[in-house]
Formats: C-alpha cells, sequence, structure tokens
C-alpha cells in the first residue's frame, strides 16, 4: 500500500463536508465571508496533504477576487451586469469545486462504493454508480481507436467534416463507441456476477471506514461557520 | 439461488444495473463534452444547457431500449447529479438532474419504455435538468450577487438587472433546451432504427 500524506478522513465525512460548503456557497452573506470559505477549504486540503492543489487554488481565486473587486469599481453599466453575472456563478461554484477537487485526490474508489453502502444507499445505485466510475477511463480508449478506426476508412474528424457529411460522421462517431459500450456491459456483468456482486453480504474494504475525532472536528469548523455567515 | 432474487425485487438484473452504469457514464460524459464549450465564457455560460443537450440522445435512446425496465432513468439521472454534485456543480444543477431523472422515468414509464416519441419527451426532462441553476438566478438576480458588492447594491446594477434584456433569457434557455434536446433524440430514434435494432442489441 503506498504511504499517505496527510491526514485521512471519513468518505461519509467528505460528503457531509460538501453539503456544508454548497450551503455555506449558497447562503453566503458577503464576498469576504466567500473569501473566508475558500480559506478555509484550502486548510483542509493542507490538512490533507494536497500542498499543491489547495495553494494553487487558493492563489487562482485571490485573483478572481481581485478581478472581481475591480469589475464592482468599474463604471461601464453593461459590462459590469455581464461580468457580475458570470462572476456570481463563478463564486457560487468555486468553493464546493475547490473542495471536491481535494475530496476527489483523496478518496478511492472503493472507500467512496463503501461509504455509500455504509449510509444506505440501495444496491440499485451502487452498482451503476461503481460501473461508471470504473468505465469513463475506458471511454478514452474506445475514443482513440474509433479515431484510428475513422482515419482508416478516410473519415475526416473535425468540425468540416461535421458540416459536409453529418450524417457520416455522427453515425461513425456514435455507432462503434456505443456498440463497443454494450459489448462491455454484458463482458462486465458476467465478470462481477462471477466475482459475487450479488452477494447479500456486507461489503468489506481493506481501508477501514470509520468516523473519527479528526471527521468531527472538521464538520464542526465547516457547520460553526455556516452558523457564523447565518447569525452573525 | 436465494441471492438471486434480493436484486430481482424491482425487475433489475445485474446486467441491466451495469448496462445502466455504462450508459449512465457515457450520457454523463456526452453532457460534460456538450457543455464544456460554453460554460467558462462569461456570455455564452448561460446557454450551457442547450449545447450540453445536444449530443446525449443517441445513448439515452439506447439506453431505454436496452432495458426498457422501470428504474434507469431514474438511476441515469440520480448518478448524474451525484457525479455533479461531487464534483462541485451548483445544487440547483444537481436538483435539476434528480427531478428530471424522476419525471423522465414516470413519462416513460406510462407508455412502458417502448414509445421512441415519449422517450424522447423523457430526454428532455433529463436535460432540463441542467437549467437549474441558471433558473435560480434568474429567479432572484439582484440577491443572487448582491453579497458580492458587500451591502452597499448601486442603483444603476438594480436597474440594469431588472429592466433590460435579462427577461427573456430564462425563456430562451428553457426553449432552446427543448428544441436541441428533442433534435438530439430525433437523431438518435434515427440512428437507433437505422443501426441498433438491426444489428440486434436492443432488448
Amino acid at each position: 500500500m503506498t504511504k499517505h500524506r496527510g491526514l485521512r478522513f471519513d468518505p461519509r465525512a467528505k460528503l457531509l463536508l460538501l453539503v456544508l460548503c454548497a450551503l455555506c456557497a449558497t447562503m453566503a452573506p458577503s464576498l469576504t465571508y466567500e473569501l473566508g470559505l475558500v480559506l478555509l477549504t484550502a486548510a483542509l486540503g493542507l490538512i490533507c496533504g494536497q500542498w499543491r492543489y489547495a495553494l494553487m487554488g487558493l492563489l487562482f481565486y485571490a485573483v478572481i477576487f481581485g478581478l472581481t473587486e475591480a469589475a464592482l469599481a468599474g463604471s461601464s453599466t453593461t459590462l459590469k451586469t455581464t461580468l457580475i453575472a458570470f462572476l456570481g456563478l463563478f463564486h457560487k461554484v468555486y468553493p464546493c469545486g475547490f473542495l471536491a477537487g481535494i475530496v476527489i485526490a483523496t478518496t478511492k474508489v472503493s472507500e467512496f462504493l463503501t461509504a455509500m453502502r455504509q449510509i444506505r444507499v440501495p444496491n440499485t445505485i451502487t452498482i451503476p454508480m461503481a460501473v461508471m466510475l470504473r468505465y469513463l477511463p475506458a471511454v478514452r480508449e474506445d475514443w482513440r481507436l474509433i479515431q484510428d478506426a475513422m482515419r482508416l476508412r478516410d473519415v475526416p474528424l473535425h468540425l468540416k467534416g461535421l458540416v459536409t457529411q453529418p450524417v457520416m460522421t455522427v453515425e461513425c462517431l456514435y455507432v462503434p463507441m456505443m456498440m463497443s459500450a454494450s459489448r462491455t456491459a454484458d463482458e462486465l456483468s458476467i465478470a462481477s456476477v462471477t466475482r459475487g456482486i450479488e452477494n447479500p453480504a456486507d461489503r468489506t474494504c481493506l481501508t477501514r471506514i470509520q468516523l473519527g475525532l479528526r471527521d468531527v472536528l472538521a464538520i464542526v469548523c465547516f457547520t460553526a461557520y455556516f452558523a457564523a455567515g447565518r447569525f452573525l | 439461488m436465494a441471492n438471486e432474487t434480493y436484486l430481482n425485487k424491482k425487475g433489475l438484473t445485474v446486467k441491466d444495473l451495469v448496462t445502466t452504469g455504462i450508459f449512465s457514464a457515457l450520457l454523463w460524459l456526452t453532457m460534460l463534452i456538450g457543455g464544456l464549450p460554453l460554460a467558462p465564457n462569461p456570455v455564452t455560460t448561460f446557454y450551457m444547457p442547450l449545447s450540453s443537450a445536444l449530443l446525449g440522445g443517441p445513448v439515452f435512446l439506447l439506453m431505454v431500449a436496452k432495458v426498457p425496465k422501470r428504474g434507469p432513468i431514474f438511476i441515469a439521472g440520480t448518478l448524474a447529479a451525484i457525479i455533479w454534485f461531487v464534483t462541485g456543480m451548483h445544487w440547483a444543477m444537481d436538483l435539476g438532474y434528480f427531478l428530471g431523472g424522476l419525471i423522465g422515468e414516470c413519462l416513460a414509464g406510462l407508455k412502458r419504455y417502448r414509445s421512441v416519441r415519449v422517450n424522447i419527451v423523457s430526454y428532455i426532462c433529463l436535460s432540463l435538468g441542467c437549467t437549474g441553476s441558471y433558473l435560480c438566478y434568474f429567479a432572484d438576480p439582484v440577491s443572487w450577487s448582491s453579497y458580492m458588492l458587500n451591502g452597499g447594491t448601486a442603483a444603476d446594477y438594480i436597474n440594469t438587472m431588472n429592466a433590460t434584456a435579462q427577461s427573456w433569457m430564462p425563456v430562451v434557455i428553457i426553449a432552446g433546451t427543448i428544441t436541441v434536446a428533442a433534435f438530439s433524440g430525433w437523431v438518435g430514434s434515427k440512428l437507433l432504427k437505422k443501426q441498433f435494432e438491426k444489428a440486434g442489441i436492443t432488448a
């Protein structure tokens, strides 16, 4: 097993932190509060051992923060309106996206699935989700093969081809992609049944998943920050 | 054999679940690839739901054709919502996909998942989920951005926000998404008829 830098948090705690972060970002009373939220998230990133990501994310946000201040100070009204609408969306999404990056980098798929199982998410959701996460990287490989095949058959794969021969291009993209997807579905279901995915016993995981003091502390921190935004 | 029954209760076998998972992954990718070119630009970001609905139709229709049972549409919507949420998207969009999946499931279920036309409507419902965060913005644009102004809201800003071109935008976004999703579904139905039904990979 590879050694992990920084503290490990429980996947369930991380999901809860994401919810809290979304709440904070949605109900943020001021721009300074958003900055505080991003700082708090960066601190969490540092604790998790994601040094580079946390610092870069913080720096990027600082730049956007400065831009926003500049846009607010500017005089041109139409430009301001467009920019503010967009930046408003950006500021709402950024803290969550930032935290999500940390969560994704520090959580293994198997841990995530075990956590989903522990919060009683039914099999009808967890099995497709496991398959989905497993299949996403495979799509890229399929895509490369399809590109090669198209070049071999002299079907151009760029915008011009899409305009001059739309039907041909669409068929050449979708048909092999979905054929291979449906073949993979058959193979994967056979493989997973032989490996006992239908076993009704509790799923086990090599990494121990347990809510600890650090998880509680992190949740308390974010909850306190949320409450501070509401009532102060 | 006892093990087999617990997944078969609702009629979905492991194979159905795996198929749903794989096609949900493709569906999610089509949303991502479609949405990416427009999302990061301040002017076009509001039309993101249109472009993200453009590519998914064939994938959606083939999924429903392969698993014509209660569940896959709802599962696809829920998975999209969970993945978007975990990647930090706005909560209204996540909720939108969840609800879109739920409504789409109910609609397609009315015709027992066999009517291509109703399935296209169901895809439109799912695609409309993406508009959630924008509708949230248009419902109250002033308070959406007021926190950025630290309380001292400029009067001209509120005026432009309320009065100018903004009011027609939600209509354009919703109508546009419906049109694009319907077009995508139409292409999907043609593909389904021409290729996949002949190849015998639909259920």
